[in-house]
């Protein structure tokens, strides 16, 4: 049986600060949110739902698609909006079955792989075996990693345009193609999560760039990390140039799909470490801040749209001006960081920030406890961060 | 005489290019290296290390000082091997197999090496058998193992088991490291030491050689 729009409802309420009904649940909503392929089947069979190959959403993390029938079966109460092209810049048609340790999946067409002579997986930008490979999974491993490809660059010459090869305005069969599924998930009454590229801002996963077949400019991660201290001026115009034509996409997606999405994935660089941070909150406020405030304050004077920023670690220190930036949702709330500590967050964050996660411990507890540990530690840390607010993925 | 204590400001300030310079006049005027290394180079590193405890400096400018000690240190290596100086210890380094990450490793080593360990880094995804060759090739005393992802932790365990069945267990300190390691898994793989960062890192592996 479909959802009625009460999902939708639940989180709508949980966004805008009031009382849900029910905590809402996100598996599968966005990228961020997701489950790995090998997950979604073993759900699949655990509820008794068709046994069928699972498709591959976001094939770096290897994320399963959670289909109609799962997502009822587990009470989600948001969807995902399937994006074209997969950051290895291949589109999501034609699929074919592909076996993954033993497991058949389904892949696009151009998701094009060879094995090294170590057993590695490597997997090419654009389907194209002629290019260097882009992504790596180890042998036995789960998903792939980017891999370095690093062209030489004259630091004294310096382009931005190199590093904004990524970052261009949609073709318009993009912009077509994004109102169909938008449709398709408001019709499945739950809240819909869109991710439509281009406003992650330095995120390291995106720095290296595996859907191009010949990235210039800084894909270095070390570089690039580098770079935000010594390269200021570079990074300020990389920034800046893709804000503004995420500004224009956004400009006309809007037009396109009007407020038929009620969150909007924008950005998962990640601020945090286990115990500290990238960089100091000066230096957030001086290079990233102005680029995301850009971004907010145009979706909210404009639309519906809720923004979620994703950053994994101990980021407290960032709240403030994450939300002084116009951020609304903050995603995972590492609660095993340090200084993450639930009912501090809520006590001090918890009227105006919404908390998507949260949940188990997924260094420890999750990977390494028992069943029981699992059940306990996910709920203990939501009660905390509940009263009115909080989603579960 | 060049002004040396340029060259601990340039490593403190991640300025490559000066410490470069600055070790190459030092050496042309007749410094030794272990003087620019124990009077200049450690003490600027352990104030970088002791700024990143404080949260004054984060991961850019420890990877900017590490860079500026690592050209100066380049320039030294050669003429160290040709003095017989004994390094403050051998540390084998790398990210365990299956695991491709490597910046908190990449960070770890530069520290311990600007704190006078002599360090092999074996890179990432690096299987047992390569780091007992190491040792044995070395004659490591101390082996630094990093693991960024809960499904690369049991490599932990595996490559310590490896070391004993090989029958080198004995002779080196297993340190470990990487975001989702604690000292409770630590403690329950048999490593004798964990890290959270990289600074401590280099206070661990001092303490562990003593």
């Amino acid at each position: 049986m479909a959802p009625s729009d009460a999902s939708r409802r639940r989180v709508l309420d949980a966004l805008s600060h009031r009382e849900p009904d029910r905590i809402p649940v996100d598996f599968g909503g966005t990228s961020v949110t997701g489950i790995h392929v090998s997950v979604a089947a073993g759900l699949r069979e655990h509820f008794g739902l068709e046994r069928r190959p699972v498709k591959i959403h976001e094939p770096m993390q290897m994320l399963g698609m959670v289909d109609e029938d799962l997502a009822t079966a587990l009470g989600v109460d948001v969807t995902g909006m399937p994006r074209r092209k997969a950051h290895f810049g291949f589109t999501f048609e034609n699929w074919k079955e592909w076996e993954f340790n033993g497991l058949e999946v389904l892949v696009p067409g151009n998701f094009r792989t060879t094995t090294d002579e170590n057993g590695d997986v490597l997997l090419y930008p654009q389907g194209d075996t002629s290019a260097a490979p882009s992504g790596r999974m180890p042998k036995g491993g789960y998903f792939f990693d980017a891999i370095i490809r690093q062209n030489h660059f004259d630091p004294e010459h310096l382009d931005p345009a190199d590093n904004l090869e990524e970052f261009q305005p949609l073709p318009e069969e993009d912009i077509a193609a994004i109102a169909q599924p938008v449709r398709a998930a408001q019709a499945t009454g739950r809240a819909v999560a869109a991710s439509f590229g281009g406003t992650g801002f330095g995120d390291i996963a995106a720095v290296p760039a595996v859907g191009l077949k010949d990235p210039r400019g800084i894909r270095d991660v070390t570089e690039w990390y580098v770079s935000l201290r010594s390269r200021r001026p570079y990074i300020h115009a990389i920034f800046e140039k893709q804000c503004e034509t995420a500004l224009g996409n956004l400009k006309r997606i809007h037009a396109a799909v009007g407020n038929g999405v009620d969150v909007v994935y924008l950005c998962g660089t990640d601020f945090g470490t286990q115990t500290s941070a990238f960089c100091s909150v000066a230096t957030f406020r001086e290079l990233w801040f102005p680029y995301y405030k850009a971004l907010c304050d145009w979706i909210h004077a404009n639309t519906s749209w809720k923004c979620f920023k994703h950053s994994c670690g101990s980021v407290e220190r960032f709240f403030e001006a994450f939300i002084e930036a116009g951020f609304d949702i903050i995603n995972p709330v590492q609660c095993s960081a340090a200084g993450m500590e639930p009912r501090a967050l809520k006590a001090k964050y918890g009227e105006r920030l919404v908390f998507w996660g949260g949940g188990v411990d997924t260094q420890q507890t999750l990977p390494f406890g028992t069943a029981a540990q699992v059940r306990g530690g996910g709920p203990a840390a939501l009660r905390d961060l509940r009263a009115r607010r909080g989603l579960r993925f | 005489m060049p002004e040396l204590q340029k060259l601990y400001d340039a490593v403190l300030n991640g300025d490559q290019k000066t410490a470069v310079a600055v070790t190459q006049e030092a050496l042309a005027a007749g410094v030794s290296p272990m003087e620019l290394i124990t009077n200049y180079m450690v003490p600027a590193m352990d104030k970088v290390g002791s700024l990143f405890e404080c949260e004054e400096y984060f991961v850019p400018e420890l990877l900017l000082s590490a860079r500026a000690m690592k050209g100066s240190l380049e320039l030294l290596r050669p003429l160290l091997a040709a003095s017989g100086a004994e390094p403050a210890g051998r540390v084998v380094i790398g990210t365990v197999k299956g695991d491709l990450h490597d910046i908190g490793k990449n960070l770890v080593a530069s520290m311990l090496e600007g704190a006078g360990f002599e360090v092999t880094d074996l890179g990432a995804d690096v299987p047992a058998e390569k780091f007992i060759a190491a040792i044995e090739e070395k004659k490591a005393n101390v082996v630094a193992l990093s693991a960024l992802l809960t499904v690369t932790m049991p490599a932990m365990r595996t490559t310590i088991e490896a070391l004993k069945q090989a029958g080198v267990r004995e002779k080196v300190k297993v340190m470990v490291g990487g975001a989702p390691v604690t000292q409770q898994f630590a403690e329950e793989i048999g490593a004798d030491g964990y890290s959270d960062n990289a600074s401590a890192a280099v206070g661990l592996a001092r303490k562990l050689v003593a």
